[in-house]
């Protein structure tokens, strides 16, 4: 059995409202949660926007003090002995301004790698590794301002495991990548994984969750509302058939019709590129996908085209809150 | 890794070398850092000879009891730099380094805050030492001047003051962290103080409100001290005396330096405003 590198109890974080007077109640970002990570483990924090994964991650990097709960990494107390904590920690937050844009990548490196209090022909050697590994070595001497996004991204994820952390701990890092980047990104993620360290990461991006991630975290509204593998969370949705339709027009009324047949849940929103209203819709035994179809149909909706799907993450998102993940 | 005094050394080291690495990013802007402080001179020089009367300044004899106001100035010039070079340095980096967003990354390495704070500082107080050899160099060589007294004495007077100045530059820095305007605040409190303290006049010449501000001001004392240990003018006070209170400023000025980073920092803690743009 491995031991728990990342302990979080209960949790919570709360912000007092910005020029509001003190009896306003205060923004709860993280409301009490709890989770531990054992080693080796990628854990994925999902939800959408303003859900408190990125405070979650900078009250266990020490930058944010919670206002109660605990936190241990790799056993250390974060919140009395952050120092300690933060010899275990390599922390990638989102933006690509966490570095120093008028040096070069190793200088950066060799900067931050003295800051971690590697002794310099030890950060030698890691930065070189780092370098090679990370596909840089040919730009490594440029002023990383003349880099492209994803290089930046690889630079930060050097910096982050300068130390050989057991934990690393990246916030949205496919955020802003092409679509080649942001798989790259994903194999140097697993990579970390295959060493033995534990990798804690925020996404909305289900897809992500569910390819990279070994556990994940649904949060909403600074509550976990589901834990556990992404087969495990799709699972729970067996009974689920999720039908996806193209549409060209949408009446809400459609909406409250469907469910009134008996589907269970829908979603929609509208896509710019196809300028169509893309529909999904779970349904149970009581409707069937058939029956579904025919009665958009009977209702004078314009299906352009439709499909059955195997529910994903997203669906699982939908059917806990009723809301749709990305907006 | 490094714990304990070798690790703090080489933070230090680091920060120092990434200083001086972005400074030479800007070649130009750091070539005119490096002049800019003999262009100011020349100016005062000639000021000072075109009041000084058969070449003796009776002015600032009957106020100082030296006749020497280059020497004057230099000293008053040299001491004020390096005052706003704690100030800037700390306060000004730590702005800089949260508006680039930058700031968090340093706070996620093991690298205490206060070497941290202690490193942004490095670079400036080195600018302000190679600025003073050169204005020192070049006035000696064109004008020439002499120290009546002995440097080893005044450099233990400003010892303290040094020390003292870490402990307000903190406090400034800490300040930074909450505010948005860190420029006007160290504009104002620097330029205020190195007026009101006599950077570049005797202090007997303001009028009396003025005068008394000044006289609470202990860097006033400073200046007073160490031009009479250097070259020799009438001081305010006893120079021991001056030390007195320049040692005691730095207790008090550490301590509450410390305590408002500390609790300053703590609050940034609280509210999240590290990255606050
Ligand atoms: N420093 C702060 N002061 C006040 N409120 C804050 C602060 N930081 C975050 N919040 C609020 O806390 C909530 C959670 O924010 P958080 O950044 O953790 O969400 P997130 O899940 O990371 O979202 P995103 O996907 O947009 O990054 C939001 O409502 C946000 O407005
Ligand atoms: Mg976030």
């Amino acid at each position: 059995m491995s031991r728990a590198m990342v302990e979080v109890e209960e949790l919570r974080k709360e912000f007092p409202r910005r020029g509001k007077s003190r009896q306003d109640p205060p923004v709860v970002a993280v409301a009490g949660v709890s989770f531990e990570i054992p080693q080796g483990e990628i854990f994925g924090l999902l939800g959408p926007n303003g859900a408190g994964k990125t405070t979650t991650i900078k009250m266990i990097s020490t930058l944010l003090k919670p206002t109660s709960g605990s936190v241990r990494v790799a056993g250390k107390d974060a919140i009395r002995y952050p120092i300690q904590a933060l010899r275990h920690l390599g922390t990638v937050l989102s933006g690509e301004r966490s570095i120093y844009w008028k040096l070069t990548g190793r200088e950066n490196l060799e900067y931050f790698a003295a800051l971690y209090g590697l002794p310099a022909r030890v950060a030698r050697q890691r930065i070189n590794a780092l370098l090679d590994r990370f596909a840089l070595t040919k730009r490594a001497d440029e002023n990383v301002e003349r880099y492209s996004t994803g290089m930046r991204q690889r630079i930060c994820l050097a910096k982050a495991l300068l130390a050989e952390p057991d934990v690393l701990m990246l916030d949205e890092p496919t955020a802003g990548l092409d679509p080649q980047s942001a798989r790259n990104l994903r194999d140097l993620i697993r990579e970390v994984k295959s060493e033995g360290r534990t990798v804690l990461l925020t996404t909305h991006y289900m897809e992500e969750a569910d390819q990279l991630c070994d556990r994940v975290a649904i949060f909403d509204h600074g509550q976990i509302i589901a834990l556990n593998s992404p087969g495990a969370l799709k699972h729970d949705l067996d009974d689920l058939n999720v039908l996806e339709a193209d549409i060209a027009r949408w009446d809400d009324a459609w909406g409250a019709a469907l469910q009134e047949r008996g589907a269970v849940n829908y979603d929609l929103r509208f896509d710019e590129t196809a300028r169509v209203h893309r529909l999904t819709v779970h349904l149970n035994g009581h409707l069937t996908t058939g029956e579904a179809v025919t009665e958009l149909v009977n209702l004078g909706a314009d299906i352009r085209q439709f499909s059955l799907k195997s529910p994903s993450l997203e669906d699982v998102f939908i059917r806990l809150t009723g809301k749709s993940l990305r907006e | 890794m490094l714990k304990g005094w070798p690790q703090h050394l080489r933070a230090l080291g680091a920060i120092f070398r990434k200083d001086l690495q972005v400074f030479m990013s800007y070649p130009v802007n750091a070539v005119m850092r490096i002049l800019e402080p003999l262009m100011w001179m020349t100016p005062v020089y000639f000021m000072a000879r075109s009041f000084a009367v058969d070449g003796v300044n009776i002015g600032l004899r009957a106020y100082t009891g030296t006749t020497d106001y280059v020497a004057f100035f230099v000293l008053g010039a040299a001491i004020s730099s390096y005052v706003s070079a704690v100030f800037w340095g700390m306060g000004f980096a730590l702005k800089n380094e949260m508006d680039t967003g930058v700031l968090e990354s340093n706070w996620l390495t093991p690298a205490p805050l206060l070497v941290q704070m202690l490193g942004r500082s490095l670079f400036s107080l080195f600018l302000t030492t190679v600025n003073m050899l050169m204005i020192g160099c070049c006035v000696w060589l064109l004008f020439g001047f002499e120290f009546t007294g002995r440097v080893l004495p005044a450099l233990l007077t400003v010892a303290p003051l040094l020390v003292a100045l870490y402990g307000f530059g903190l406090g400034l820095a800490g300040v930074v962290l909450i505010t948005n305007n860190a420029n006007n605040i160290i504009d104002l409190v620097s330029n205020n103080i190195t007026i009101l303290s006599g950077a570049h006049f005797p202090v007997t010449v303001l009028p009396r409100p003025l005068l008394a501000i000044s006289l609470a001001l202990p860097l006033t004392y400073a200046y007073d001290a160490v031009r009479g240990q250097l070259l020799g003018t009438t001081t305010l006070m006893p120079i021991a005396m001056a030390q007195a209170i320049l040692v005691a400023f730095m207790f008090v000025t550490v301590t509450a330096g410390l305590i408002v980073f500390g609790r300053i920092q703590d609050r940034c803690r609280q509210m999240g405003t590290l990255a606050h743009h």
